[in-house]
């Protein structure tokens, strides 16, 4: 794993009127990981893939992508050659058939890897001669993320991948995902099924209102988040818990939650030294700590 | 493969158009023979040369009504783009390919002038073929002059179609828009501004001898090159346009 | 080749760790001898859909314990060393009394929820889980 950085933008923002979809975006995303983008519906993560894409025109800020400068048309162009993305909609020309579809994909890259096509085109059970309007929800969505699959470009970008897969679907997808990892290819997903990023994600990237939350490796996420229940003689004093890494404090009566980012054992010495009654230290799993952190913004 | 997927977005139009023309055109001429040489065919050398200014009449008549479809087809071949592709949700895969918003205009633009180009040359090849075979001979100047005139002439609004879909997102909007434009236009050409009419240059009303009904030899190129210059401004401020347009 | 069981995301623990304690189980056991080749990265981490970083740290970090060797080119060996070979023995030794243990809290009245909680919490947290009565 080099130290090398697939993606790099500095207070990347875009306003549309009288909102503002993406708010000085500092995001860094590493090579030969997979990293996750959360966030809810709405949060921004379209809006910056499409703006790392040339899709969309940030109103400030820059990026870059495998070092290319996103707002330079013919430089972003080049790092598409490179560059492999699966829009939110999974979008497919309706009046070509798969294998029409599959042959006009192949013709723009030289990257494309004909074995893993037919591989797919074979678990996928793809028609090669159906349209793709005739085809099923399903069937799209796999015949889409099959032009990414069947590349080996060196950045895998993925809009919401899961949407319109079944459960068979959506492990053969993190699979694939995986496989590719394993060939050098970074992986740079958006999603709000966190039990799939909590399987596959190397580094998470939280996005709320269009301001990055969060920037954290999953491990020390997992690692260091906890959630600390205290009983107390008394009902104690919130002010007493409120060092570093606490991030939120809810008190009933003489109970007592913590939810920590880090430092617990502070919490916990600072429960004992106040004579806890009993303290219970228990994992956040990233359902919980996407919810926290999104909350408590 | 980007010259595949623009035939594929507009083969049956342009084959719909092709055949509508080719078999108008068609029907005309047979109809034009048989008016000028009085219900027999194939014309007697004697009718031919007698009624032959009548018959060349009626193909004038037939650049009409070839004009006024011709003009509403490569309107129509005109239509979709990448604009078009938004309304239909298909623009995220074409803007993610490594081609750039320029190149995928200017295929359009050809594909669309090469089938402009056969959707002028083929009715005019057919009326060719049809009255030499029966008899009347017509010169292939006059046909290529017929066809140079449309093309030259009317590819204008050809690049007007293309504008407006660079501009205008819709399905519907944009060609309603569009063939809102052609009927302006051919208004404004004959109230007020009749010296630039290019209506009548592309019927080739500007060139025509009213004694022989012959398109004269001297073409009006002051005029064709200026529509085709009008042309080639509306496709660059199309291509201006698609490039600042956010997706 | 099912040697390892899914690696589960909820329980505050990073998967390369848990996959270095399945793989130093599996050396303690028997399962896998002195010699033996692991999948190689790519295999073990589609197998168990998880990312191949996960699969690389813990088979780097076992190759900085001494238990794994990673040749280059042929892939990740385990090393068992001598000492650790009794320890297969301790090892069944405890599985016993961990049975006992746990056949005793049911007997008190914890459910297996709580007793495997409060296993986890004491893993994670030794010494952080007071509890008085």
């Amino acid at each position: 794993m080099t130290n090398e950085v697939v993606i790099l933008t500095h207070a990347l923002s875009k306003s549309y009127g009288r909102g503002e979809a993406v708010r000085g975006l500092n995001l860094s995303v590493g090579r030969n990981c997979i990293t996750a983008f959360l966030g809810r519906n709405g949060a921004g993560k379209s809006t910056t893939i499409k703006m790392l894409l040339g899709m969309i025109r940030p109103t400030a800020g820059s990026g870059t992508v495998l070092g290319k400068r996103i707002t330079d048309a013919e430089a972003n162009r080049q790092m598409r050659q490179r560059v492999a993305y699966v829009a939110e909609d999974k979008p497919l020309y309706g009046y070509m058939t798969v294998e029409q579809t599959i042959n006009f994909a192949r013709s723009f890259y030289s990257d494309w890897r004909i074995d893993i096509e037919k591989k797919l085109l074979l678990d996928f059970e793809l028609p090669a001669n159906r349209k793709v309007k005739s085809l099923s929800k399903g069937m799209r969505t796999k015949l889409a993320l099959l032009l990414a699959f069947a590349r080996h470009p060196e950045l895998l970008i993925l809009d919401e991948p899961s949407e319109g897969l079944d459960p068979v679907g959506i492990e053969y997808l993190l699979r694939t995902l995986v496989s590719c990892s394993a060939e050098g290819v970074s992986v740079f997903f958006s999603s709000h099924q966190i039990a799939e990023v909590e399987r596959v994600a190397d580094h998470i990237c939280i996005l709320e209102k269009g301001c990055l939350l969060m920037d954290a490796s999953v491990d020390q996420v997992r690692q260091s988040y906890r959630r600390i229940d205290m009983v107390f003689p008394a009902p104690p004093p919130e002010h007493e818990f409120r060092i570093l890494g606490v991030e939120t404090i809810k008190t009933a009566g003489r109970q007592m939650s913590i939810f920590a980012s880090r430092n617990a054992e502070a919490v916990v010495e600072r429960a004992q030294d106040l004579s806890a009654v009993s303290v219970e230290v228990a994992p956040v799993s990233l359902r919980d700590v996407f919810l926290e952190t999104v909350r408590e913004n | 493969m980007l010259w595949y997927k623009a035939w594929l977005e507009t083969r049956s139009r342009f084959l719909t158009c092709l055949v509508t023309l080719t078999i108008f055109s068609s029907v005309f001429v047979h109809h034009a023979l048989h008016i000028s040489c009085l219900n027999t065919l194939p014309c007697s050398e004697k009718i031919s040369s007698k009624f032959t200014p009548e018959f060349h009449r009626l193909l004038f008549i037939n650049q009409q009504y070839v004009v006024i479809i011709w003009i509403l087809a490569v309107v129509l071949l005109g239509m979709g783009g990448i604009v078009c592709e938004k309304a239909l949700g298909t623009s995220s895969l074409t803007l993610a390919l490594p081609i750039s918003r320029a190149r995928l205009m200017r295929v359009r633009v050809a594909t669309g002038v090469f089938q402009a180009i056969a959707l002028g040359v083929v009715p005019w090849v057919t009326v060719f073929v049809i009255s030499s075979r029966a008899g009347m001979p017509i010169s292939i100047t006059q046909v290529a002059s017929y066809v140079l005139l449309l093309i030259g002439g009317g590819l204008v609004y050809f690049a007007m179609a293309i504008l407006i879909s660079s501009l205008v997102s819709g399905e519907y909007t944009a060609p309603a828009l569009a063939f809102g434009v052609v009927l302006l236009a051919a208004m404004l050409f004959d109230n007020w501004l009749r010296r630039f009419n290019v209506w009548r240059l592309v019927t080739g009303d500007l060139s025509i001898d009213r004694s022989t009904f012959l398109l004269s030899k001297h073409l009006p190129w002051l005029g064709i090159l200026a529509s085709l210059f009008f042309a080639v401004l509306m496709v660059l401020a199309s291509i201006r346009a698609i490039q600042r347009r956010e997706f | 080749m099912s040697l390892f069981s899914k690696l589960a995301p909820t329980t505050g623990q990073p998967l390369y760790l848990q996959l270095m304690q399945q793989i130093r189980h599996a050396a303690e056991t028997g399962a896998l001898r002195d010699g033996d080749q692991l999948p190689s990265i790519r295999t073990l981490a589609e197998e168990l859909v998880v990312s191949p970083n996960t699969i690389a740290k813990a088979y780097s970090e076992l190759e900085h314990e001494g238990r794994l060797e990673l040749r280059q080119g042929s892939g990740a060996f385990i090393c068992v060393k001598r000492r650790t070979r009794s320890l297969a023995d301790q090892v069944q030794a405890s599985r016993r009394r961990l049975r006992e243990l746990i056949e005793q809290l049911r007997e008190d009245g914890l459910l297996d929820e709580e007793i495997r909680r409060a296993f986890e919490a004491e893993l994670v947290y030794p010494g952080e889980m007071v509890r008085k009565r």
